[in-house]
């Protein structure tokens, strides 16, 4: 459409510079990827890669890996890494099969921004759509990221669940909702949380069909999905119950993600609530936690039901400051979302505020867990603290994108209001 | 009469010093203390007590000898063997050499307990291990009731039972342990109720807490198993046993004064043979040849015998050379064992026996390697420490040393840890000091590959089991061998920690079973291994990390707090119309004001 004109050159230039960027590291610093690997901002108990490697070697030694409070990972990843070449004796393997995945999820990425959806859905087209980054520029953003970089060097897991996602949406985008199901049934496999972005995703598949197999029954079209996912789920779930021959990994993946047994710090809002939280209360507010979670996907979906690529990225920024294990690459799929909507920026009040609370505890936070686990100077307070702004900050700028996507709604009804203060009733 | 009496006891002791344990199934009660001075001014002292029922005896419930509280504990908890273990301190074997019963008889710091339970199910193991675990905590007055599901494991390979059992196929053997828990004279005292004697007569009078818990080193033990002699009937066996090792100089203090005080300069007994260069300096002299009486030491005399004991064995052994003088109280008779090292005393059942080993002359004492016989060399060095620093995550490193100059030492390697340290089994190494680490991949991974021959692991499940790590492994004569691995120290409920949270958490001692090398070849399918010796490494204080236990009411409102700003901040966006600053209703601050006036000019009206 109307992006800036991109060569193959440039393009293959952009993948090649991020892949040699990663390998660089990999190689040139080869202290960094485990020191990575150990930082509670980057591995949660359920994407670590630490605890990948234990799993895969009790699968190799034909123990169970869920019989035991180590392994929080989906079934499928033990196969996937039997079969590369072992971590120990080569491991640039492991290396490429990550930076592979990153690339792959900057190309979605820019299959996304190239399609426009951002600023003219099949129902709402802004009037600042002129306004906008081209697939490059948005591709580069989220492969220069550091958090994106740091996420890829510490080799979270989490890197699969991003690239399943964001293929899901580019699958949507482009009119292949079969597609689209079937990535997000990856994701929910891996990682159980996208499937709340379910709804969502079905709205954008339904809105973008080709209009030679378009389904015109919305009712039907979303059981078509949902069924879809569910019989890809089952699939997947069958063949992880032959690998591992039991289904115990079902209370071990994902009972853990809804118990939260495991108390690991990590950047986001469960952990210390759940440290100090009385016993006879835990499973109440477990229960309060998780629907709090997925309050915000109906009153989304309804409320922007002309913009189901926004409901998607507010979600995604929703999740990663209050799922129960959130890090920063979930951060990264958020702000790798956010440029996309360039076109509402100006109407943004608090970029600025909400900018620096986020570089602030970028900052602060691996200071202040220093502080607490090795120096001994300051308490858990002092994490507690600075993941405290870190959120608040995130939640700053999800509100502050929301408000200004629907001050561009609305000002499409009030074209005269553009530039006018306004006040919410 | 009495002197032939004397003589025939003379002509029974070298055969009960070479038989003893099968002449035990004939006897119904033996005691006897074995003292054997140590390097650098110790005292091992090793008090064993044995006694029998038959096995029909002791259904019927007709106890003679054998303890009936303990009796009855076992019967309801259907325990066919039982291993009791109180133990405080470190066994120092780069002084004092090798163990006494080869490491039979001791435990880790803490308490341990292991039993052979008689059971189809491992449920109805679990529930008999409850039991048991139960009424032991209250006979014992240890928290042995803390012995849950995250304490206790099933060990593979590390222990085989010590009795005769005629059907093994419904045993399960259960293994719990409290390294957190402080032995002390609570302990003791029904420990000694449980001896014939009650501790009223006999060596058992030498048992106090003062003397027993100030000690360097001691172990309490319990063993109950069945025996049954070849063409006699089985036999229930008890044995309790009580190894200390006692410092010399630190006994010797008086109760009413044990501060201890330099003495003045003159009375410092210095090495004359030194040249000095002033007459005020002194090199003092070796401590290990101190003159000491059992009074001194354990504060009291040996009290006659006990009445009820075989007075075939001698109650009191002494383990020193021959050449040494040993006086004692009159009425002891004193008999020399033909090993040249020992001697051994017969006391008459009213006497007190005081016992007194002086100095060496000072012929002797130039050659003072023989005054104390030279401490046996163990068949393995085992230490382990933590590595890495910080409370996020750490290393184990335990340092194995085979001091033989040519014999392999083939052993099993035991620990039982707590959930809450996660281990990476994959980060296990087992390297021979000597070779460089990680020169490359592959020579790390064969020397782990011939060096651990078998691994059972059973990984921790969070808040339910422990983790369960066996290693059988070699060390080659004459190397150290280093094996290590990683864990990560994971965070609690805050209701989780011990009061006394920022101390630590105990970790249990590692349990190190040398095989015999005699029955390698013999064995089968892995099975009936004998252990040759134990030993057992110290426990580990690990700290984990801790949130701050005042202000649970402050989070569970900060984080709330967070959350509400956010939720109420989206839905307040998403639900609310927008409307341009002058339109629409007026609302909130300005509303409020002119209502106010409005009420005002009302009452002035």
């Amino acid at each position: 459409m109307d992006g800036a004109k991109v060569t193959p050159g440039k393009t293959a230039g952009l993948y090649a510079g991020a892949a040699v960027l990663r390998l660089a590291i990999f190689t040139l610093l080869p202290a960094l990827p485990d020191l990575l690997t150990g930082r509670v901002e980057i591995s949660t108990p359920v994407t670590s890669f630490k605890r990948l490697q234990e799993g895969l070697f009790l699968y190799n030694h034909n123990v169970s890996p869920y019989d035991g409070g180590v392994y929080h990972q989906a079934p499928l990843f033990l196969p996937l890494f039997s079969l590369l070449p072992s971590f120990s004796s080569l491991p640039i393997f492991t290396y490429l099969l990550y930076i592979a995945v990153d690339l792959l999820s900057a190309s979605a990425l820019w299959k996304i921004a190239d399609s426009g959806e951002a600023g003219s859905s099949a129902l709402f087209t802004s009037p600042r759509r002129e306004k906008r980054w081209s697939g490059f520029v948005i591709a580069a953003a989220f492969l220069f990221n550091p958090f994106t970089i740091a996420t890829c060097i510490g080799r979270s897991t989490s890197v699969f669940t991003t690239c399943a996602i964001l293929h899901a949406i580019a699958k949507a985008v482009s009119g292949a909702p079969f597609g689209a199901m079937i990535a997000l049934s990856f994701a929910s496999y891996l990682s159980m949380y996208p499937l709340l972005l379910l709804p969502p995703l079905v709205l954008l598949a339904y809105d973008r069909q080709r209009p030679s197999r378009a389904t015109k029954s919305a009712l039907q079209f979303g059981a078509v999905c949902a069924t879809t996912v569910a019989g890809v789920v089952a699939v997947l779930f069958q063949v992880s119950y032959l690998l591992t021959g039991s289904w115990e990994f079902l209370p071990s993946t994902y009972g853990v993600q809804l118990t939260l047994s495991d108390l690991a710090p990590n950047a986001g809002l469960w952990w210390y609530f759940f440290i100090e939280m009385f016993d006879s209360f835990r499973s109440f507010f477990l229960a309060v936690f998780w629907l709090h979670l997925s309050s915000y996907v109906g009153g989304l979906t309804v409320r922007i039901r002309r913009q189901p690529l926004v409901v998607l990225t507010l979600l995604l920024g929703i999740f990663a400051i209050f799922k129960p294990y959130p890090s920063i690459s979930d951060s990264a799929l958020f702000l790798a979302l956010v440029p996309l909507y360039r076109h509402v920026v100006p109407l943004m009040r608090y970029t600025f505020v909400s900018a620096a609370v986020i570089l602030y505890a970028t900052c602060l936070g691996p200071a202040f867990y220093h502080l607490w686990i090795y120096a001994g100077s300051g308490n858990a307070n002092f994490f507690y603290a600075i993941t405290l702004v870190w959120n608040l900050g995130q939640s700053l700028l999800v509100c502050d994108l929301m408000f200004a996507v629907l001050r561009d709604e609305w000002e499409v009804e009030r074209p005269e209001m553009v530039g006018k203060e306004i006040r919410q009733i | 009469m009495r002197r032939f009496l004397s003589l025939l006891w003379l002509s029974l002791l070298s055969f009960f010093t070479f038989s003893a344990p099968v002449s035990a199934t004939d006897s119904d009660y033996h005691e006897q203390l074995n003292l054997r001075p140590l390097p650098l001014s110790s005292l091992l002292a090793s008090f064993n007590f044995r006694s029998n029922t038959t096995l029909s005896e002791f259904e019927k419930g007709n106890f003679r000898f054998f303890p009936r509280s303990l009796a009855q504990i076992l019967q309801h908890a259907g325990t066919r063997e039982l291993h009791l273990r109180f133990s405080l301190g470190r066994w120092d074997a780069e002084t004092w050499g090798a163990r006494p019963w080869n490491g039979a008889r001791e435990g880790g710091t803490g308490v341990e307990l292991w039993a052979w339970l008689e059971a189809d199910t491992n449920e109805e193991a679990d529930h008999k291990w409850l039991t048991l675990t139960n009424a032991l905590s209250g006979l014992f007055c240890a928290s042995l009731n803390f012995i849950d599901g995250t304490r206790t494991t099933r060990p593979v390979m590390s222990f085989q039972p010590e009795g005769d059992h005629s059907a093994v196929d419904n045993m399960q053997l259960l293994y719990g342990v409290l390294p957190h828990e402080v032995v002390c004279t609570e302990n003791l005292t029904p420990f000694l109720k449980l001896l014939p004697c009650k501790g009223k007569a006999g060596i058992a009078t030498l048992l106090d807490g003062h003397k027993l818990f100030d000690s360097s080193w001691q172990s309490m033990a319990i063993d109950i198993r069945p025996i049954c002699p070849a063409g006699g009937e089985c036999v229930l066996q008890i044995e309790q046993t009580i190894d200390m090792v006692l410092d010399i100089d630190r006994s010797k203090r008086p109760r009413g004064n044990p501060i201890p005080r330099p003495p003045p300069s003159e009375q410092l007994p210095c090495d004359a043979s030194k040249p000095y260069n002033s007459h005020d300096t002194c090199f003092p002299v070796d401590h290990t040849n101190q003159e000491w009486t059992l009074s001194q030491i354990f504060g009291k005399t040996v009290k006659g015998t006990c009445p009820l004991a075989d007075e075939a064995v001698p109650p009191v052994c002494l383990q020193v050379h021959h050449s040494r003088s040993v006086f004692v109280s009159k009425d002891v008779h004193e008999k020399k064992n033909p090993d040249g090292l020992s001697r051994c005393f017969h006391i008459s059942p009213e006497t007190d026996m005081e016992l007194m080993l002086p100095r060496p002359d000072d012929a002797e004492a130039a050659s003072s390697s023989t005054s104390i016989i030279a401490a046996e060399t163990p068949l393995l060095y085992a230490e382990r420490s933590f590595t890495g620093h910080g409370q996020e995550r750490g290393g184990v490193q335990t340092i194995l040393r085979n001091p033989s100059p040519d014999t392999e030492v083939e052993f099993i390697y035991m620990e039982s840890l707590p959930w809450f340290m996660r281990i990476y089994l994959h980060t296990m190494e087992a390297r021979i000091a000597s070779q460089q680490p990680h020169t490359n991949a592959s020579s790390s991974a064969s020397s782990y590959s011939s060096l651990i021959e078998q691994v059972y692991y059973r990984p921790a499940l969070d808040r339910a089991r422990g983790t369960q790590l066996e290693v059988r492994m070699r060390v080659p004569p004459a190397s150290t061998v280093f094996l290590t691995y990683d864990f990560e120290k994971s965070i609690l409920r805050y209701t989780e920690y011990p009061p006394d949270a920022n101390r630590g958490f105990d970790v249990a001692a590692a349990v190190i079973t040398i095989l015999d090398p005699t029955t390698q070849g013999q064995e089968a399918g892995g099975k009936e291994l004998a252990a040759a010796y134990t030993l057992r490494t110290t426990s580990l204080l690990c700290s984990l990390p801790t949130p701050d236990f005042s202000m649970p009411y402050n989070v569970i409102i900060f984080t709330s707090t967070a959350i509400a700003l956010a939720f109420g901040g989206m839905f307040n966006i998403l639900v609310r119309r927008f409307v341009a600053a002058d339109e629409g209703p007026e609302a909130g601050l300005k509303v409020l004001i002119a209502k106010l006036k409005a009420r005002v000019k009302g009452v002035k009206g």
